[in-house]
């Protein structure tokens, strides 16, 4: 054989080689809850540095937004994995929606409530009596707010409740006392705003009051448990270890630089100052897997959900949490 | 008029309902994609009243806000007749303000005025505002040569008087553009609720897609399309009224 015909049959090797092997990816889509940021940093992680293409996926990672919803998607076919919140879940859940949750990606919710400590005396729940709280009416911080309030026996007469808005003006301006926000993305460019002002800022943590709302977790639906286990597996192995590897100090650099590469509105400062809350919301306790599910925050959420009728009836939360045997 | 309206709504509303349940049976969706007919009756028993109430909250400030920006584009289109340059500079500033988007121009509007009415007033009047100061440009700074020269000649030619043969000769226009906006007024007070509102429609319906709840919306959508065809209806009858009157000075 020539030596020019050798090297044209060898090129068409590689090249059919190649062609194969990218055949053999399966594709699937993953919608997530919300825009490029913090809370997507593993998401994004694991879809760049090639995390899924080694478990033979191609995964088209897609920011979500207020007019997406993973779960819609995952019924219509749109997408087959996706992330929603806990009460997003239980509301199709209890409407019938097929929906399975893999894992629970933030094991304490980042939805916190900043306050001034010179303006707002706080120690404990009794203390919220009286106060002017920030409140996206529908949204799941009403729900959390309400529980917290039924919680402690405050009516809602014993509060003054303010509608929040996108901008933090009522807060800065001293009008309100409790203004909610996401710990690990919000807070972090707030609480720099005030430190500047030679402002001091604490936060209200739910979850120290003892409301555990469940906040992002990775979905799917029953038919890809039961008909693709094996893509499941392979999905929720590659996304897990890219969370893992995304939070580890020692990956900080290389976190931060996917992050600014898919969110290019946020900058480096801020992301490096939202990077370690997210681990801290994120990392559960010693010993438990990333992505641990926590059925009891799960069943507390269902029961705030019921109880201020967001739901329409109780939804059997065990059949909603997924684990491989 | 209004019979019609109201039954051409009706249809149109019936034939997208229609295809949503459709959808919703022949794929299979849960009520959670598409509400089934017994969701969307029972919330309509339960979100029927409120949201006619919000939707009559809404109307009431955008019609306001179309009498206001009526009110302020005759008031610029007369003071812009006066001379071509102040007419080319009004207009090509009325194109350029109506090419921002509304949404990035709110947050200012909400941080001057608050979350109340006045910037839901404002956002809905500015909505409307420009397309209607355009059409009264138009109307008013176009002679009507074979009449007004007959008052130039004879030296009775004033400016209230031209205002008025102008109006007069293109009322039927006028009319058409006044009643096309109306349904500007109206998106632009939802746009203005849905974005930073305490009240009316678009706050509703804000926080029925925060809660997924496509059964509020569409109950929503049902009574914002009756109210709206209710103010076209009215607007209309009083252009017809208006026209008729003036036919017989």
């Amino acid at each position: 054989m020539k030596p020019g015909l050798k090297s044209i049959c060898l090129a068409c090797v590689i090249f059919l080689i190649a062609c194969a092997q990218k055949e053999e990816l399966e594709e699937v889509n993953y919608r997530l809850k919300w825009l490029y940021n913090v809370s997507t940093v593993g998401d994004l992680y694991a879809e760049t540095r090639g995390y899924f293409t080694r478990r033979g996926l191609k995964v088209n990672v897609k920011p979500g937004g207020p007019e997406r919803d993973a779960l819609k998607e995952l019924e219509l076919g749109h997408a087959q994995f996706g992330v929603a919140s806990a009460d997003q879940v239980l509301r199709a859940a209890a409407k019938g929606a097929p929906v399975v949750v893999l894992a629970q990606l933030f094991q304490v919710n980042p939805l916190h409530w900043i306050y001034r400590p010179d303006q707002t005396a706080f120690s404990g729940g009794d203390d919220l009596k009286g106060k002017r709280i920030g409140v996206t009416f529908g949204g799941n911080d009403e729900a959390i707010l309400r529980a917290i309030l039924a919680r402690y026996g405050i009516a809602e007469n014993e509060v003054t409740l303010f509608s929040v808005r996108y901008d933090y003006m009522p807060f800065y301006e001293r009008r309100v006392d409790f203004w909610p926000l996401y710990l690990n993305a919000q807070a972090v460019i707030i609480g720099e705003k005030l430190e500047k002002a030679g402002e001091t800022y604490a936060f209200l943590s739910p979850d120290q009051l003892g409301v555990r709302f469940v906040a992002n977790s990775v979905v799917t639906t029953r038919e890809m448990v039961e008909k693709r286990p094996d893509t499941v597996k392979r999905f929720l192995a590659a996304l897990l270890q890219g969370w893992r590897d995304a939070l580890d100090p020692r990956n900080q650099e290389q976190a931060v630089q996917v992050l600014l590469e898919a969110d290019r509105e946020t900058p480096e400062a801020v992301v490096r100052r939202q990077l370690p809350v997210t681990r801290e919301l994120m990392l559960p306790a010693a010993g438990a897997e990333f992505g641990t599910i926590d059925p009891a925050a799960w069943k507390q959420t269902e029961e705030i959900l019921r109880s201020q009728k967001l739901i329409p009836g109780s939804v059997d939360v065990e059949s909603l949490l997924f684990t491989f045997k | 008029m209004l019979h019609r309206r109201i039954y051409q709504f009706l249809v149109i509303y019936a034939i997208g309902l229609c295809l949503l349940l459709a959808l919703k049976y022949g794929l299979n969706l849960s009520d959670y994609v598409i509400p089934s007919p017994a969701e969307i009756v029972q919330t309509c028993r339960t979100y029927g009243g409120p949201y006619l109430l919000a939707v009559l909250n809404t109307l009431a400030v955008a019609i306001l806000g179309h009498i206001l920006s009526i009110c302020l584009a005759t008031l610029v289109a007369v003071t812009g007749r006066l001379t071509a340059w102040i007419g080319s500079f009004i207009r090509t500033a009325a194109y350029n303000i109506q090419a921002y988007p509304i949404v990035a121009v709110a947050p200012i509007i909400f941080i001057l005025l608050g979350d109340g009415l006045q910037s839901r007033l404002l956002i809905a009047a500015m909505i409307c505002y420009f397309p209607l100061l355009l059409s009264f440009i138009g109307v008013f700074s176009e002679p009507i040569r074979e009449i007004e020269h007959f008052y130039e000649s004879t030296g009775r030619m004033t400016w209230r008087l031209q205002v008025k043969i102008r109006a007069f000769e293109n009322i039927q226009k006028l009319t058409t553009v006044i009643v096309g906006s109306a349904t500007m007024a109206m998106v632009g007070t939802i746009v203005a609720e849905f974005i930073a509102a305490t009240a009316g429609i678009g706050y509703s319906i804000r926080i029925a897609l925060y809660q997924s709840d496509l059964a509020k919306i569409l109950v929503a959508l049902f009574w914002i399309g009756v109210g709206t065809s209710f103010y076209l209806v009215s607007l209309e009858w009083v252009g017809n009224a208006l026209q008729k009157r003036l036919r017989s000075l």
